[in-house]
């Protein structure tokens, strides 16, 4: 099996990593990089437990790419979102509707709903939960996630109510 | 199954057609061609084995989609559903591949998965193949003896079998031009909104006013390869479409199929619904502006 010298430019930071053929960019998120923000869930790509965007919106599966055809591309993981010290406003939301319990679900959530909010900023509860398919929570029910993601959208519109 | 292991292999990355065709030359069935790789990936990890994965990830060029009025519609290798998904040209003239791409497994795997990629995979499940089929068009295979066209109607050949040559590429997807009273819609049922389909289907249409001139009639999960209704298709041909026609598509649809029973339903439902699921497609079609 052949090995592959790659660049990923994660939350801003560049690291070079030699990736054997069949690593998953999960893997190498959470065990060569040790950021375990990023979550292991179905590994076939169904759960969305491990999320990530790259090229600033884009959300995919990590479980199911492999590193190797990553070479170049910008990574976020959900600890790519705060800034300064501050978080962002989707995961202020998330905290503010009490919309995590168990948490494994959250760092893939957040990200798909700041994707979500970026392409759409003001969905409709129906376009929120079409939106939120493929990430799932066992947990809650949706309901307080639904919620959250429509406390984010007046929050990042500026019209917090 | 073991969802975090995956097996050996080389990965080989060519940054142009011409590359990827020349390994697939040289290392023919020994090889296996991913874009998204979704898929594979996938595959991979419950017991598909290949020698050398080839990522298309460096070649660039190849995720387009443009519409001409005249030439009709063309899909790169590397397209994705989203990129289908955000084409008002596709949502416009195309409505069952947009529809189909609507939903299409999941948003993350939109962004990943390929319209060809899923023509390709050739599973009778298939939500883009179900459309493509009903929509009619050519698939371009590249190989080292050059470019070749097949049509959609002879594509699929057996369960995950296609007329791709071991040594070919799928380089592009070609629908046609619409043509006056064009439609086509496409309607999927699953348990849950990202499950595989129990049954899909699809319609296309050419209507003059409430006449049907041409009909193409795609439906998916009741046979080892999607399958095209001609025999229904030629109830439609030259037909009004009115209430009593439908009734008589829906027995005829049940009368055309023969679905088995597996993990996502039974052949009793599918043989039930698969006339209904026909009627619904036609309608949806038809109630198009």
């Amino acid at each position: 099996m052949n090995n592959h010298d790659i660049t990923l430019k994660i939350n801003g930071e560049e690291h070079k990593v030699t990736v054997p053929a069949n690593r998953l960019l999960l893997d190498v998120l959470r065990e060569d990089l040790q950021m375990t923000e990023t979550k292991y869930g179905c590994g076939t790509g169904e759960c969305g437990a491990c999320t990530v965007l790259v090229e600033g919106n884009k959300n995919i599966c990590s479980c199911v790419t492999l590193a190797a055809t990553m070479d170049g591309r910008e990574i976020t993981t959900a600890a790519g979102l705060e800034k300064d010290g501050e978080l962002h406003p989707v995961q202020e939301a998330f905290i503010d509707e009490f919309a995590v319990q168990c948490g494994y679900c959250i760092p893939g959530m957040v990200l798909k709903t700041v994707s979500m909010l970026t392409e759409n900023p003001n969905p409709t509860e129906e376009e929120i939960r079409h939106g939120l398919e493929g990430n799932m929570c066992r947990c809650t029910g949706y309901t307080k996630i639904v919620k959250a993601v429509q406390k984010a959208s007046q929050i990042m519109a500026g019209s917090e109510s | 199954m073991n969802t975090r292991i995956m097996p050996e292999f080389d990965l080989l990355l060519p940054e142009t057609v011409e590359q990827a065709v020349s390994l697939l030359d040289k290392y023919q069935d020994k090889a296996s061609i991913i874009s998204g790789g979704t898929d594979v990936c996938v595959a991979m990890k419950s017991g598909y084995r290949t020698d050398f994965l080839i990522s298309l990830a460096k070649i660039s060029g190849l995720d387009y989609l443009e519409y001409d009025p005249s030439t009709g519609l063309r899909i790169g290798a590397k397209t994705t559903i989203s990129q289908v998904l955000s084409s008002a040209d596709v949502k416009t003239y195309y409505p069952a591949l947009w529809q189909a791409a609507s939903i299409f497994a999941t948003p993350q795997l939109r962004n990943t998965a390929t319209v060809i990629g899923n023509l390709l995979r050739a599973s009778p499940a298939g939500d883009c193949i179900c459309a493509v089929y009903a929509l009619g068009g050519n698939i371009v295979l590249q190989g080292a003896e050059g470019q070749r066209e097949v049509s959609v109607d002879e594509f699929w050949l057996a369960y995950g079998v296609t007329a791709r040559k071991v040594d070919e590429i799928a380089i592009e997807l070609n629908l046609p031009a619409p043509v006056k009273g064009n439609r086509s819609s496409f309607k999927r049922l699953t348990r849950t909104n990202e499950d595989l389909a129990k049954l899909n289907a699809a319609a296309h249409l050419e209507m003059d006013g409430k006449k049907c001139k041409q009909a193409r009639l795609s439906i998916g999960c009741v046979a080892a390869i999607p399958m095209r209704l001609e025999k229904t298709e030629a109830l439609l041909k030259g037909a009004e479409i009115t209430d009593d026609l439908l009734e008589k598509i829906v027995t005829n649809v049940g009368n055309e199929i023969s679905p088995i029973d597996d993990v996502r339903s039974t052949a009793e439902y599918r043989n039930q619904v698969a006339g209904v699921l026909i009627k619904r497609v036609i309608t949806q079609a038809c109630c198009k502006s």
